[in-house]
């Protein structure tokens, strides 16, 4: 996240408070990205497409999504050119 | 091995020079194109923007909720009637206190095409210096997915049913960027999230061009909840709408149009509905309605395109952003 700061062209009438609102939108998901290290080619376009901007370099090998906030849309594994990334159900992992 | 790798990072991520101001779980539904447009926007321009919209999707989040919020961005909500017109104020406020930022009026389709479209063509007649979005998912989604100027033929919406006296929407869809573009304002284009590299450099252009005065973007951002269709199939149905000519990607600076990207071979607009619900019920007859249309403002784009190219027009536009 962020680092919360006050804003810059607020007046002093705003009553915004200092820190976000954050949902925990991790629970909504059904199916869950899962990366397979080998065959990313470390393009990024799932990271650019990531409608909510959670997928995540790690280091400079592969990419992977932040499982806390990831909504399970599976745009990350639809557009990813290798078929590197596959949506698998949840309930495999309870 | 690992410099290998890195030479084929994507280009777009050059272009998100900023941070995000979003917190990261927020109340958009799974696969939503405006929330991708939406954290895209501020990364490209930077933070320093303010925000001008109404109520729609993105105004609970933009809004926020209970004194917090969900970003860091400013920004100002307005009615849909007079979207445009708090913007001009806005800006005219700004520029008298000699604040330099990015005022962005951010807006559905229903509010650009329909409901705000007095103030958004005043505003475009008077030339005011500020950047305005229309994302257009195609109808108004936040309501409950009822019909707009937008919605092209035969779709499906709850005011446009599909059952046995109405087929669907009945009439044709509204071309906003061609209209916004024979203002002759100083920037005008089309993106979609497609192609982000594109959209990126029409968001830059449009913040220069914006010192010259209105700005106008019309963005195609799909609304899987609306559109019955799968939230994975988002950037797909960009990539088709863009591939089949649905949405050409085209920018018009002063009015001269110029295609941005042009398809060799454009497909048939059948391989774009398929990938939908709210055209499942369409006979081959209806989509040739639809490919009609689709036909006609493309070839009427085109022209304008070559037209600029092929004759010599006037120069007595370029001045036109240094009054007032």
């Amino acid at each position: 996240m962020s680092s919360n700061h006050y804003f810059k062209h607020e007046g002093p009438w705003s009553d915004a408070g200092d820190p976000l609102m954050c949902t925990d939108t991790g629970d909504w998901r059904t199916r869950r990205p899962v990366v397979d290290k080998d065959k990313c080619i470390f393009c990024g376009f799932c990271a650019i497409y990531c409608p909510i901007q959670v997928v995540e370099m790690k280091g400079d090998t592969h990419f992977e999504a932040d499982l806390d906030f990831c909504k399970g849309c599976g745009i990350c594994a639809k557009e990813c050119p290798k078929g590197a990334i596959t949506m698998i159900s949840e309930g495999e992992f309870v | 091995m690992a410099e290998k790798k890195q030479g084929r990072l994507t280009k777009v991520l050059d272009y998100l020079k900023h941070d995000d101001p979003f917190s990261k779980g927020v109340a958009f539904c799974p696969g939503c194109g405006l929330e991708l447009l939406l954290r895209f926007i501020p990364r490209v321009l930077g933070n320093d923007i303010v925000i001008t919209g109404t109520p729609s999707c993105s105004a609970p989040v933009l809004l926020g909720q209970n004194n917090q919020s969900w970003h860091t961005l400013s920004y100002f909500g307005t009615l849909m009637t007079g979207a445009a017109a708090n913007a001009t104020g806005l800006v005219r406020y700004y520029r008298k206190a000699g604040i330099d930022n990015t005022v962005v009026c951010f807006n559905g389709d229903g509010t650009a095409n329909d409901i705000g479209f007095g103030n958004l063509s005043g505003a475009a007649e008077r030339n005011e210096p500020f950047i305005y979005i229309c994302y257009d998912n195609e109808g108004y989604m936040n309501t409950g997915i009822q019909k707009s100027g937008t919605t092209p033929y035969g779709a499906t919406t709850t005011t446009t049913p599909y059952g046995s006296v109405h087929k669907g929407k009945n009439l044709r869809r509204m071309n906003l960027g061609l209209k916004m573009a024979m203002n002759k304002i100083p920037y005008t284009a089309t993106a979609t999230l497609s192609d982000l590299d594109d959209l990126a450099k029409k968001l830059l252009k449009a913040k220069e061009a914006k010192e010259r005065g209105f700005c106008f973007l019309h963005v195609f951002a799909p609304c899987p909840t609306g559109w019955g269709a799968d939230p994975a199939d988002t950037i797909e149905i960009c990539r088709r709408a863009v591939k089949t000519n649905y949405f050409p990607l085209w920018e018009a600076e002063n009015g001269r149009i110029r295609m941005t990207k042009t398809v060799k071979k454009p497909k048939s607009v059948g391989t774009y509905t398929e990938l939908m619900k709210k055209f499942n019920h369409m006979t081959e007859d209806d989509i040739k309605i639809l490919q009609d249309d689709v036909d006609y403002e493309y070839c009427l784009l085109g022209g304008l395109s070559v037209l600029e190219a092929e004759c010599q027009l006037p120069v007595s536009v370029k001045d036109q952003g240094e009054t007032s």
